[in-house]
């Protein structure tokens, strides 16, 4: 408490506002320094990407229990998981391939 | 040097007044340093700072 008597001399309207910007600002300015010296910061923001699914209409199978292809990372690769919970891998062709191969093409 | 109790200084406050306040900013101060403390804590176990 040694330093109460600091507001006999500063105005607390201005002192008590002053002190707390300049914490944000100390505090504003080390996150920041953190954030631009890291690269775990910007890889925590960043986060996994979520692996998108795509479901595929199961001929035959029961009404709603699609099969559903996993897509992790890249678009190129993932896991095919079947209604029954059976699951593969598969690696996709370039669009251009796979039109090669769709019955009736040329 | 014992300062008189109902003197009222260049800020307007005396020094009861002056007392009282900057408890409130100790004790904000605490808090703030508690939570700083706590997210050392949790930055030194869950991420790669310090190794």
């Amino acid at each position: 408490m040694n330093n109460a008597k600091m507001w006999l001399v500063v105005k607390p309207t201005v002192g008590v506002p002053l002190f707390l910007t300049a914490v944000a600002v100390g505090s504003f300015s080390v996150h920041l320094a953190v954030l631009r010296n890291t690269t775990w910061v910007p890889a925590f923001l960043q986060g996994k990407p979520k692996a998108k699914a795509a479901s595929i209409e199961v001929p035959g199978g029961v009404p709603g229990s699609n099969a559903v292809v996993m897509f992790q990372g890249t678009d190129a690769a993932g896991v095919v998981v079947l209604p029954d919970g059976r699951t593969a891998r598969v690696t996709f062709d370039a669009p251009a391939q796979t039109a090669a191969l769709l019955p009736g093409a040329k | 040097m014992n300062y008189d109790p109902d003197k009222v200084w260049p800020s307007g406050l005396t020094l009861r007044e002056a007392e009282e306040l900057h408890r409130h900013i100790i004790d904000g101060t605490r808090v703030f340093g508690f939570f700083a403390l706590l997210a050392h804590i949790l930055a030194y176990f869950y991420s790669p700072w310090l190794g």
